[in-house]
């Protein structure tokens, strides 16, 4: 059986993943652009990271955006502050500690569920808002700033220099295709089938003895842990951390990225990201009050649109999901 | 803490409370009867708030602008639950949210392209702005106090309403079986529209009446959204009751720790909420 759920996601794959290795060529020395699509390439894991968990293990939630400033904060509060660290290291760090911190989050938000679970993530992710917010240790809503990237030696080989925009674009690049296969190949093992089967019917996937909580638990890590590794990188591009990245502003976007590209599909984020975002510039470019074309955008595509992007391709490609 | 001091901020709290009583009624009510998980209703606050900003100084009375103020509320819930949610009863939550986040960016982008970014003020109306002495140094506003008063009425009105009234009637089957009352020859489109509509005039005269004593920012429906959250989700979702003592229950509490815990302050509210899932996962009133 293949890997891919329909033949419009294995065309979308390889053309995606063909044209964005060439980018940093074409634009040449254009380094706008480039970062520019590396901080598209991060949003698509974070994106994706949401849509495992909404699109795929059936919860929503309105506070990933929490996971993804934690990512960056983490990061800028464990590393020392005039010293380089270890990039791989620090991943490694970054997700662990952020797992945890989901493993505790999940155990409260997941005793409830469906309306009840939108609204304590929303109020959970503004409370670690807030606390940053009002932080002064953590810099309050001006964040933190990170003077020094990381260095990426691994046994003693060294090919990466974050300083560099195309070497961060193709690290982005990469863990964005690695964030793509553990999706895939983690919802194609026995794992994935659970959780599919207790998103069709909780009730039924109960009686064949699954204890759906600690099921929706991994998950609801899992995902918390990719996402945190999404603001990690982000915070890398950008050298600061601060609030704004876990307002509830963030979360909602997200969501709309994912149900725009086509929620449960995981390659749909990619799209979701890359046509909200050029929208987004787009029309930002244009007027200041982008807030009410976005609104108005949202609204007609969720009365017209009802399966996302990647469900349009899906119809004009032909090859049903399975 | 002193006695009177204590008082103060005691009233502060009840007020506080009832204030998000009725923001968190008009979120609980939609949700109870029609099964709509509204996010736009903090943006009702907020329209509230500017709108008796705009027609106050306009036509120079704050009763005035209180009555247009609610009748634009009104009008803009009809409108909303007409043209948009109507399209939504059928559909799953996820929907919901999208469609009212929609609404959200739309009502902030319009309120800082009429209004600007900048703090605004409304003057507490004159007939009102006195202070009652409690002792020789604490004293306490005649506005807020009859801001709890008012509070207090509306919550009256709406237990009577209810539990007295064909239309209350109407409501509590509705919260009960949707279908049924379809069935029963139930114009159920009618009673959405006014549910809705009365719902989001709730949170606009709750943002109408606070706008003396709040200043107006770009947010703060938001803000109010989140608590009001916090509100229903202790009280127990659908439940008018339940909205009531969570209300009065974070009031008190959120005013007490920003006096005693003022680093802790904005994280209050939401670790009393976590200690309340733990134990009961539904909220106190199960609705």
């Amino acid at each position: 059986m293949s890997v891919f759920s329909s033949k419009a996601e294995k065309v979308f794959i390889f053309a995606f993943f063909f044209i964005a290795l060439g980018i940093p060529l074409f634009f040449n020395e254009n380094t706008f652009y480039v970062n520019k699509i590396s901080t598209m390439l991060i949003l698509s894991i974070f994106v994706m990271s949401l849509d495992y968990l909404v699109g795929r293990t059936g919860l929503i939630t309105l506070g990933h955006a929490m996971f993804y400033g934690l990512g960056g904060y983490l990061f800028a509060i464990m590393i020392p502050e005039y010293e380089v660290v270890n990039f791989w290291l620090y991943t490694f760090y970054v997700m662990a500690a952020s797992g945890v911190i989901a493993l505790i989050v999940g155990f409260i938000v997941l005793r409830t569920s469906g309306i009840y679970m939108i609204m304590i993530t929303l109020a959970l992710a503004q409370m670690t808002f807030y606390f940053f917010a009002d932080s002064t240790e953590y810099g309050g809503l001006d964040g933190l700033f990170i003077y020094l990237k990381p260095e990426t030696s691994i046994f003693g080989l060294n090919f990466l220099d974050l300083d560099n925009e195309n070497h961060f674009y193709y690290l982005c690049l990469l863990s964005l295709f690695n964030c793509y296969v553990f999706c895939k190949v983690s919802l194609h093992s026995r794992f994935g089938r659970v959780i599919d089967a207790i998103k069709e019917n909780p009730e039924r996937a109960t009686a064949l003895g699954y204890n759906i909580f600690h099921f929706r638990l991994v998950s609801y890590v899992l995902s918390s842990s990719l996402a945190a590794y999404a603001g990690y990188l982000f915070s890398l591009q950008y050298g600061f951390v601060n609030p704004t990245m876990m307002s509830w502003e963030v979360s909602a976007s997200a969501l709309v990225m994912a149900i725009l590209g086509g929620l449960g599909t995981i390659f749909g984020a990619i799209l979701g990201v890359f046509v909200y975002e050029s929208l987004h510039y787009g029309i930002e470019h244009m007027t200041q009050y982008w807030m009410f074309w976005m609104g108005s955008l949202i609204i007609l595509m969720v009365l017209l649109l009802k399966s996302g992007i990647a469900g349009l391709i899906e119809q004009l490609v032909g090859g049903k999901r399975k | 803490m002193e006695m009177s001091l204590f008082l103060v901020q005691l009233l502060n709290g009840i007020q506080y409370g009832l204030l998000l009583f009725l923001v968190a009624s008009g979120l609980t009510l939609v949700f109870g009867v029609m099964g709509i998980l509204n996010l736009a209703h903090g943006s009702m606050y907020m329209i509230g708030a500017y709108l008796v900003y705009y027609f106050a100084a306009m036509t120079d009375s704050f009763w005035l602008a209180v009555v247009i103020a609610c009748s634009i509320a009104m009008v803009i819930g009809v409108i909303i639950e007409r043209f948009l949610i109507v399209h939504l009863y059928k559909r799953d939550h996820l929907d919901q949210v999208l469609l009212t986040v929609g609404l959200i960016f739309i009502f902030n982008a319009a309120q800082s392209f009429i209004w600007g970014n900048d703090p605004l003020g409304v003057d507490v109306p004159e007939l009102l702005s006195s202070s009652i002495q409690i002792t020789d140094i604490v004293e306490y506003p005649v506005y807020r106090l009859f801001l709890s008063v008012l509070c207090v009425g509306i919550a009256i009105g709406m237990y009577y309403v209810i539990n007295n009234t064909k239309l209350g009637m109407m409501i509590r089957a509705g919260e009960s079986n949707r279908e049924m009352v379809e069935n029963l020859g139930v114009n159920i489109g009618t009673l959405f529209t006014v549910v809705f509509a009365v719902g989001v005039t709730l949170s606009a005269l709750a943002g109408i009446v606070s706008a003396p004593v709040v200043s107006l920012v770009p947010g703060m429906g938001e803000r109010v959204l989140i608590s009001c959250f916090v509100v229903v989700v202790i009280g127990g979702m659908g439940s008018i009751k339940g909205a009531f003592v969570a209300a009065l229950l974070v009031g008190i509490v959120d005013t007490f720790a920003s006096v005693l815990l003022p680093g802790m302050s904005s994280m209050t509210i939401y670790l009393l909420m976590a200690l309340i899932l733990i134990f009961k996962p539904q909220g106190l009133f199960k609705s």
